[in-house]
This record gives structure tokens, C-alpha cells and sequence, in this order.
């Protein structure tokens, strides 16, 4: 009962080719679906507003990242910016009267349009020039952003959302804000893992081995490219959006900083570059990890086991966290992903000790 | 989705963590939470604060509490990302906390809707909304000490009079560019179009430790006067482009962002007889600071390293501090225990004339004016401290109460 | 007219103290190929350094001596515990793990040290040099001439024979190994003397500003001086300094007033994306022929 791998036998490459082939991993994900729809009925409102909430979101932010970085191979260190837009032009858009939904994909359209922009330069360059050109590029939208009051929202510099309704349920509750956000989250985890078996999905991955290789087998490294940004820049805008709407309820310029496009690209590559397990665990890592090193490190100094400064206090999670992302690229750089792939094939043929999948 | 799992287990472990680290706590005591950025953008202030609003509450609890409750802060560290301010706020607020401060603007602001909702108080002393000080608009937020637009007017009434009135003054204002750096700037204008002088805004990029073009500029413009806005790292040498460029130190008026560090910074001397705005009084000459360095330092209780005791930030966290305890003391007078956010609003609201022993000016908060008159002073660096060289006082308080209601309109419109 | 020219010279200025930041970067780039995005956290470390030393009473110049040996120091720990282990990693694997690097540094800078702004005098100070109208920071000035003699010590250090090494280092790993020479040694000294550079950067900004963690923002001006110099040249460090600094005084001294508001960042962001997008190997970078 334990060899999760017993009677699985593919007959047909339909059953072969699905996204789970082993009934155990199918099981396995529609229980975390199901445990992920009954989240507010068991846990309270601080683990739900504080923690899974915004750990959905960044994840779908994260997976819409990867497509670009993982599987286009397309490097994106502005991507904050990209989601800036999104939420400023949705947040703009139901103030002019637009129906949330309408909006929430006119937000991806517009950060979609603004994205492929930053997808000129990865026309002309790629590796590192394409960092610091995206790079500049996040700082140019912030400073259009801040100085621009008709964007920002005026003197104070923040926007608040307004309450709406998705597909007529009024989102004003924190539960209907899960809810929003998870169903955004399945989709595009579903977009995610199924693009990969489209055309187009192959034809990021040959962009990304080698672009040249891939012009010479029919592969517009142009259009491709182009469309790699569009896709991932209107995933991003909804995201920025959903989170404006769904967890911030206000949305100032720090919301979409530079330090969140580092944090968006460690969320991928913690994670495990091209992987969607690897979105969500990076999301997680990078999003809640210093959350809970601060609460660790003040209930240890709390209880008297370390006696430091309260600036050292403040200032260890940083030095762990600095040091875990150091530690995951010299010694797994595969990421997350790799180490949950690892564990899962380990328990797949359980209690033997080869390895099939 | 195979992904929760691990989320789950460190949900579970978390979750194990709290419940221990309440049970550690006394369950009857009040509790703040003092939610700051000690990693961040406001390293430069957070820590000498949040010394002092520490070393105040333990001063309260040795002299046995508030009728024999204790005050319990609790410090977390949110590095000026919202995300982590939302946590930490809703991780207190389970934890019992009744009164927030999170000294960072942007989580402030993340977090405005939430206090509100939830009816528990936040205080945000010279940081913040300024339009907070609407309470009808606001009820749960207290900005308590002069906003940076009576911070303005202070210093602008300052010049008006004693260096001769503003009249036909140029008055450069060099800030920072960001909405901080800027708010002054309406309520500037409204001034300069009253008492006839002459405005112009010089903004640097952030975060400020290059400003050489602005100061050039500056320079051209001749002013009689110059308002430096800007926090940290930009304000010291703020104060050197400016003293470089042919400004005397005694036309260099500061925001409140201006402290001894700065002035080491700078050089002691050279700085001498640069002015600034403070809310409250340098030094340890005042009779609660007295009472600190006797019960709290001399007893090794201290949060941090003593020779902070009586720095400009430290007594302002003191002050924020006993405005808080003042309240929760008349809340829990005219209300009775247990001390809720609702109460704690309350005994704000009755506030009146309460200065700290000296400490800062007199402050009256009202149910309409939670800014508490937006008094203060200006003091004058004299080559080793703060030298004040006003009365405390208020100013021109009409213009910044525009300012404050457009602000609270635009909120209640939505922004 | 005087206007124009005292922009241009504190530009020109503050443009060199920029290029000190990017010297750092372009020795680790040229010899391993490494893009050292902890570059201004290494700027920030060397000034606590030198903050630390002096605070425990010694003169001035002692610590920054003994701030270089240390620094020298971390620089190549730095490589033998981290990048070498990353070689042959992809582009964005080294560039987070310098990033990962940035956060660590900036913990435990200010954590151990002590995060409220630190003084660090050099005894400059403020009056300005008067030309005509023309006001010259003084400390820019220094500034601008120790960095002129650092990157001047750059180029000349390649004319020895170890940097005759790096520079064949440079050129081609394998073919410097075939011949002898110490692949892994020349990137370790190359981190060691960025290490260096850093101390002087960091004392330089660091007296202007105090010292604390926003050191670590001068990577951004840095990063511009850098990719419009070309990423692997010492002289385009020197040039691209120049005009970046020059860019960045006299725009904003010109267009600050009719925007409403600072334009440095925009400039320097614009010039990053249009030296990427006209010659994404800057003014004197070496073009990279990409093979199949």
C-alpha cells in the first residue's frame, strides 16, 4: 500500500501524458486544493490575512516571473514595476467605473503593453545587460509613479481600493479576498503547468537553450521573445492588481520598490528555476521566512536564551536570511524544487531503494 | 499543488511559537506593540526611539504600573515592507495589543484601513498621514505632536518674528524628492502667498548623499533663508552643501530630522547655530528623564547603551510614550479595566494640557483635533546640544487645517 | 556661464567618487566574469572598518591602512568561500548570490556595528575652493583626485607582471592555466584589490555622508558608470565616471526646476538603457562574438 508507483502502468500516451501520471501525485494536489478551499473555516484570521494570503499571491507573481525567467529563459529584474502597473491602472480603472473583472484584465493588458517594453531591450541583448537594463527600467516607472500625482493619488501618495464585486460577490471580507486570490492563483498555476505542452511553450524553452538554435529550426526569436513578455508581463499586472485588491487595500509606491523585484527573482530562483512546486515554495521562503526568523529570533531573546542588543535582535534575520539564500545557490542550486523532487522520488518507490519515475 | 505542506509545517511551528511566547506573557498586562523599522529606512531614528519609549514603560511599570497594571511592549522588526507590517500588526493584535506604532510611512498607511476597522488605536508621531489629525475622518489614529505642515509654520513663523519678518524674503526649500520631502510645500505656498515672500522647492534625489547640483542651484537663487526636509544620511549633508555654499548655519532651518548624530556628522563646531523644529525638549534636565536615568539606567534596566539617554529621538520616544500611558491612565480612570482600543481612544480624547513634566508643550487632544495644537519650538545647535530659541507655540494654524481637510476629504473620497 | 561650468566640475567630481565605486566591480568583472552586485555593500563594510579601527582611538591613517589589509582580506575570502564554487554556474545564479551577499553584509554591518550614522572625519573641511564664481567642494576635490590616482594605480598595476597575469587571465582561463599561470589566485587578487577599493570609497563617501547602510545605494550610479564605461575596461571606469557624474549635475541643474522635481535617477537610469540599447559593450568594453 505504501509503493505509490504499484499498478501504475500507462497504456495509452493520453493517461501517459497527463499532468500527473502517478494517481498518488493527483491525489496528493486535489487534497491540498481541497485543504486550500476549506483554509478559512480552520485557520484564524492571522494565519490567513498574514501569512496564506499573501503567500497565494506572490506565488502566482512568482510563477509569472518564472515563465519569463525559467522557461524563456528572459531575465527580469523590474518585475515589481510590472506589477506596479497593473495595480495602479486597475485601481484606476474601477475608480473610472469599470467593472472590476473588466479591469482586473485591463490592468494585465496595460501592464502587458508596458511590459513588452522591457522586453525591447531583451531583443537586443540577454544575460547581464538584460539585468540592468530592466534594472533602469524599474527605476524609471517608479520615478514616473512618484512624480507623477495623477498616478500616485495626490499629496499622500496613496491610493485606496475601492470595494468591489467579482462575478457578483462583493469583495470586502478577508475570506471573499482569499477566495479571489486563490482562484487567481489556480489559474495561473494551470496556465503555468500546461504551457509547457503547447507550441508556444516549446518554443520559449528553445529560446532559452540557445536563441540561435532556435531561428535556425523555425523559431522567431523576435516574436517569441516579444510574446514571452506580453504573457508574463499581463500575468504579473493581474497579480499586482489582485494583490492591491485582495491584500494591501491601498497601494503606495514603496508597495512595488526595487527591493521587490530582487525579492521576486529570489522567490524564482530559491525555488528552482522553470518549476511551478518551485514558485510557490520560493514565494514562501522568501516571503515568510523573514516574518519567521523576526518572531523566532524575539521569542528566543524573549525567553532569555540569547542576550544581544535590540539592534542585533533586529538585525539577525537578515544575517540568516542573506546567509539561506547564499547557502540554497552554493549548495543546491536547483532549488527548492530539487529538494521536494528529491524527496518525492525517494518516497515514490518507498521502501525500495531505486529510483523510476 | 503539491506545495502546502511545507507551508503547513511552518504554519504549525509558527503557530507553536506564539502560543508559547504568550503564555510567557502576563496575561493582565497592557500591551503596545511597537512594530518599527530597525533594519531599513529608518535605522537612522529607530533605534534610539524605541529606546526611549522602552525605557518610559519601564520606568511606568518600576513605579507600579497604572494602578498596578504593567505595560508590556512588544518589539518586532518589519524592515519598512508592508507585507511584514501586516503580519507583525495582526500577530499583536492577537497577542492583546491595543496601541500600534509602526514609525514607517508606508506600513502606517498599508495599515490605516485595518486600524480602523478594528478599533485599535495607532499613533504616529511625526510620521505618517498629517491629515490623520482629522479624528472625525480618523478616530483611531493619533499623530499627537506636530504634523510636518505645523512643523513648517513653526519655523516660518520663527523667521516672521524674530529675523525681521518674511516679507520680501526668498525662502529656499531643499528637500528630499519624495511625498515626504514634499509635504511641506502647500502649506509653504499657502504662507508665501499671505505674507508676501518669496518660495522656491529645490528637490535632491534619494536617498540624498549627493546633492552637489541642488546646492548650486541653491546658491543662485540667493535666499535669505533655506528649509532643509529630507531624514538620515541626506540631512547631514544637507548641512554641509549648504554651509559650503555661503549660507550662514543661522539661516539653515531644519525639519524635525535633525539630531546629535548628525551634528557629529557634520562637525560639532561647524554646525553651530544651525535651527530646527522640535516637538520636544533635548537633554536630561526634565524631571521624567530625571526619574529614567535614576530608576531605569542606574538600575541597569536600560533598553540599550545608556550614553543614548536624553538624545533629541530618545526623548521623543519618551514623549510618544507618555502621551500613550497618559491616555491609557485616563481611560482606565473614567472607564474602568479592561483597558480596549475604543477605551484607549477615549482617553486620548481626553488629553488636555498634558506636557510631560516639561518635556514637550502642552498638548489638548480632542475628539476633532488629534494632532494635539501642533505646537513646538525652535531650538539652535550650539556646538554640543539643542539651545531652544523659542517659547513653545503654534502657528498659523488655519493654513495647515486646510491642508488637513482636503486631506481628510480626499480619504473619505476614497484615496 | 559660471553656472554652467561649476555644474560641470562637482558633476565631473562626483563623478570620479562614482567610478571608485565601480572600480571595485569592473577588476572582479574583468578577471572572472563575475558582476559583483555586493559591490556597494563592500563600500559600506570598508567604511565601518575604518569607523571601527579609528573609534578605538587609532590615528586616522593607521586605520585606513590596516582597513585595507582587512579588506584585502575579506575580498579574497569572499572568493574562496563563495564564487569559486559558482564557477560555471549560469549569469543569474552568481548575480543572486552577490545579492544574497548585499543582504548579509548589510545585517551584519550595521547589526554588529551599530545602525545609527556613524562620523568619519577626514579633516577636509568646508570651505569651498573659489574660482571666479565658482564654488569647488573641497572634499570633492580629494575625493576626485585620490580616485583619479586609484584608477591610475589600476592601469599601471597591469603593467606588472601580476597584472600582466590578470590580464591574460582575463583574456582566456584555460589558455592561462596551459601556461602556467594561476587562474584561481589572479581572481582572488582581483577580489582582494577590490576590497581595496572599496575601503577608499567607503571612507571617501562615508566622511560626506556618515557612515551607515545607504552606502550601499552608491550601486546604482555605480552600475552606470560601469555599463556605459564598458564592463570590463579600468580606463571606461574613468570615463564613464566623468560623464556620468557630468550627466547627472548639469540636466538636473537645468530641468529639476521645470519637472518639479529630481531627475538624477532618471538620467542615470537613461543612460544605462541607451548604452544597452546603442552598444551594450559601452564605450571601451570588449565586444563578446558569440558562438553557436
Amino acid at each position: 500500500m505504501f509503493y505509490r508507483l504499484a499498478g501504475v502502468h500507462h497504456t495509452r500516451y493520453q493517461s501517459a501524458r497527463r499532468l500527473w501520471p502517478v494517481p498518488a501525485d493527483r491525489w496528493q494536489v486535489l487534497f491540498l486544493l481541497a485543504l486550500a478551499v476549506v483554509a478559512p473555516f480552520f485557520l484564524s484570521n492571522l494565519y490567513l490575512g498574514s501569512y496564506l494570503l499573501p503567500w497565494l499571491i506572490w506565488s502566482a507573481a512568482a510563477l509569472s516571473l518564472t515563465l519569463l525567467m525559467g522557461t524563456a529563459g528572459q531575465l527580469h529584474f523590474g518585475f515589481a514595476a510590472v506589477m506596479a502597473i497593473g495595480a495602479y491602472s486597475s485601481i484606476h480603472l474601477v475608480r473610472f467605473g469599470v467593472p472590476f473583472e473588466i479591469a482586473l484584465v485591463g490592468a494585465g493588458v496595460t501592464a502587458a503593453v508596458i511590459g513588452s517594453l522591457f522586453g525591447m531591450a531583451a531583443l537586443r541583448v540577454k544575460g547581464l545587460y538584460l539585468v540592468m537594463a530592466t534594472l533602469a527600467m524599474q527605476y524609471l516607472v517608479d520615478w514616473v509613479i512618484i512624480n507623477v500625482p495623477a498616478i500616485s493619488g495626490g499629496a499622500q501618495a496613496t491610493l485606496r481600493t475601492p470595494t468591489v464585486s467579482f462575478l457578483l460577490v462583493p469583495v470586502d471580507s478577508l475570506v471573499s479576498r482569499y477566495y479571489l486570490a486563490l482562484i487567481w492563483v489556480v489559474l495561473v498555476t494551470l496556465f503555468f503547468l500546461n504551457v509547457k505542452r503547447t507550441s508556444f511553450g516549446r518554443a520559449l524553452v528553445a529560446i532559452r537553450d540557445k536563441d540561435f538554435a532556435a531561428a535556425v529550426i523555425g523559431v522567431d526569436p523576435f516574436r517569441t521573445k516579444l510574446v514571452a513578455f506580453f504573457t508574463s508581463s499581463f500575468m504579473g499586472g493581474v497579480s499586482g492588481a489582485i494583490l492591491a485588491f485582495a491584500y494591501y487595500r491601498a497601494v503606495t509606491p514603496e508597495q512595488f520598490s526595487f527591493n521587490v523585484s530582487i525579492q521576486l527573482v529570489a522567490m524564482v530562483l530559491v525555488g528552482g528555476l522553470g518549476s511551478a512546486v518551485g514558485g510557490f515554495l520560493g514565494a514562501g521562503f522568501v516571503l515568510l521566512i523573514p516574518i519567521f526568523l523576526t518572531n523566532l529570533v524575539a521569542w528566543l531573546a524573549g525567553a532569555g536564551w540569547i542576550a544581544i542588543s535590540a539592534n542585533l535582535i533586529a538585525h539577525v534575520p537578515l544575517m540568516i536570511y542573506g546567509a539561506l539564500i547564499i547557502g540554497f545557490l552554493l549548495f543546491e542550486p536547483l532549488g527548492l524544487a530539487k529538494i521536494y523532487d528529491n524527496i518525492r522520488k525517494y518516497f515514490l518507490v518507498w521502501p525500495f531503494r531505486h529510483s523510476r519515475s | 499543488m503539491n506545495r502546502y505542506k511545507n507551508g503547513l509545517m511552518a504554519a504549525s511551528l509558527a503557530a507553536a511559537m506564539a502560543t508559547a511566547g504568550s503564555a510567557a506573557a502576563q496575561e493582565d498586562a497592557i500591551k503596545f506593540g511597537l512594530l518599527q523599522d530597525f533594519t531599513a529606512v529608518y535605522t537612522f531614528v529607530s533605534g534610539e526611539y524605541n529606546q526611549g519609549q522602552r525605557d518610559y514603560l519601564t520606568l511606568v511599570n518600576e513605579e507600579g504600573g497604572l494602578d498596578g497594571t504593567m505595560i508590556e511592549a512588544i518589539v518586532r522588526d518589519h524592515g519598512n515592507e508592508p507585507q511584514r507590517g501586516i503580519e507583525a500588526y495582526n500577530r499583536a493584535k492577537e497577542e492583546g495589543a491595543v496601541l500600534f506604532d509602526f514609525f514607517s510611512t508606508p506600513v502606517s498607511r498599508a495599515l490605516v484601513d485595518s486600524v480602523l476597522e478594528d478599533e485599535v488605536v495607532l499613533i504616529t508621531a511625526l510620521h505618517g498621514r498629517g491629515d490623520a489629525s482629522d479624528g472625525e475622518t480618523f478616530p483611531y489614529v493619533f499623530p499627537m505632536m506636530a504634523t510636518y505642515w505645523s512643523q513648517a509654520t513653526v519655523l516660518a513663523n520663527h523667521i516672521e518674528e524674530n529675523e525681521g519678518g518674511l516679507e520680501g524674503k526668498k525662502i529656499a526649500l531643499v528637500h528630499i524628492d519624495s511625498p515626504f520631502g514634499r509635504e511641506p510645500l502647500p502649506v509653504l505656498e499657502a504662507l508665501a502667498e499671505e505674507e508676501d515672500f518669496e518660495l522656491r522647492n529645490f528637490p535632491y534625489p534619494s536617498p540624498g548623499n549627493e546633492q552637489s547640483a541642488t546646492w548650486t542651484e541653491v546658491r543662485h537663487f540667493r535666499p535669505d533663508h533655506v528649509f532643509i526636509w529630507g531624514a538620515g544620511g541626506g540631512q547631514p549633508v544637507s548641512v554641509r552643501e549648504a554651509i559650503r555654499n555661503g549660507i550662514s548655519p543661522e539661516d539653515i532651518y531644519s525639519v524635525v530630522w535633525l539630531a546629535e548624530t548628525d551634528a557629529e556628522n557634520v562637525g560639532a563646531d561647524t554646525m553651530a547655530g544651525v535651527k530646527r523644529f522640535e516637538a520636544t525638549a533635548s537633554g536630561t534636565d526634565t524631571p521624567i528623564l530625571q526619574r529614567i536615568q535614576e530608576k531605569v539606567i542606574d538600575a541597569d534596566l536600560g533598553a540599550g547603551d545608556a550614553a543614548n539617554v536624553g538624545t533629541s529621538y530618545y526623548n521623543v520616544g519618551v514623549a510618544s510614550m507618555a502621551v500613550a500611558v497618559e491616555a491609557a491612565r485616563l481611560a482606565l480612570e473614567s472607564e474602568g479595566a479592561p483597558l480596549t482600543g475604543p477605551k484607549l481612544k477615549a482617553g486620548f480624547e481626553m488629553i488636555s494640557d498634558f506636557d510631560a513634566e516639561g518635556l514637550m508643550p502642552p498638548i489638548t487632544i480632542t475628539a476633532s483635533d488629534h494632532q494635539g495644537g501642533g505646537a513646538g519650538r525652535v531650538s539652535q545647535w550650539n556646538g554640543e546640544r539643542w539651545e531652544p530659541v523659542s517659547d513653545w507655540t503654534a502657528a498659523y494654524q488655519d493654513v495647515v487645517q486646510v491642508e488637513i481637510e482636503e486631506g481628510a476629504e480626499a480619504f473619505r473620497q476614497g484615496n | 556661464m559660471y553656472y554652467f561650468a561649476e555644474l560641470v566640475i562637482n558633476g565631473a567630481l562626483t563623478g570620479l567618487m562614482y567610478s571608485l565605486v565601480a572600480l571595485g566591480f569592473v577588476l572582479i568583472y574583468k578577471s572572472s566574469g563575475v558582476p559583483n552586485l555586493a559591490a556597494g555593500a563592500l563600500v559600506m563594510i570598508g567604511a565601518y572598518m575604518v569607523w571601527l579601527l579609528s573609534s578605538y582611538g587609532l590615528p586616522l591613517f593607521v586605520s585606513i591602512l590596516l582597513g585595507l589589509a582587512i579588506m584585502f582580506g575579506l575580498g579574497l575570502l569572499i572568493e574562496r568561500l563563495l564564487l569559486r564554487r559558482m564557477v560555471g554556474q549560469p549569469i543569474i545564479m552568481v548575480v543572486m548570490l552577490t545579492l544574497g551577499l548585499e543582504i548579509l553584509l548589510r545585517g551584519l554591518g550595521p547589526g554588529l556595528l551599530g545602525a545609527a550614522p556613524k562620523p568619519l572625519d577626514l579633516g577636509i573641511g568646508l570651505a569651498p575652493i573659489i574660482v571666479g564664481d565658482i564654488f569647488i567642494n573641497r572634499s570633492y576635490l580629494i575625493g576626485g583626485a585620490l580616485a583619479l590616482l586609484m584608477i591610475g594605480a589600476a592601469l599601471l598595476f597591469f603593467r606588472t607582471r601580476l597584472g600582466t597575469k590578470l590580464r591574460a587571465v582575463s583574456d582566456d582561463h584555460v589558455s592561462s592555466w596551459a601556461v602556467g599561470i594561476s587562474v584561481e589566485r589572479a581572481i582572488g587578487v582581483s577580489w582582494g584589490l577590490a576590497g581595496i577599493a572599496a575601503v577608499a570609497a567607503g571612507v571617501l563617501w562615508g566622511s560626506v555622508q556618515g557612515v551607515d547602510w545607504t552606502l550601499s545605494m552608491l550601486l546604482f550610479p555605480a552600475i552606470a558608470v560601469v555599463i556605459l564605461g564598458g564592463i570590463d575596461s579600468i580606463l571606461g571606469v574613468l570615463v564613464g565616471g566623468l560623464i556620468v557624474g557630468m550627466l547627472g549635475s548639469i540636466i538636473p541643474g537645468y530641468v529639476d526646476q521645470i519637472v518639479g522635481g529630481g531627475t538624477r535617477d532618471v538620467v542615470t537610469s537613461l543612460i544605462i538603457l541607451i548604452t544597452i540599447m546603442v552598444r551594450p559593450y559601452g564605450i571601451f568594453g570588449r565586444e563578446d562574438i558569440e558562438r553557436i
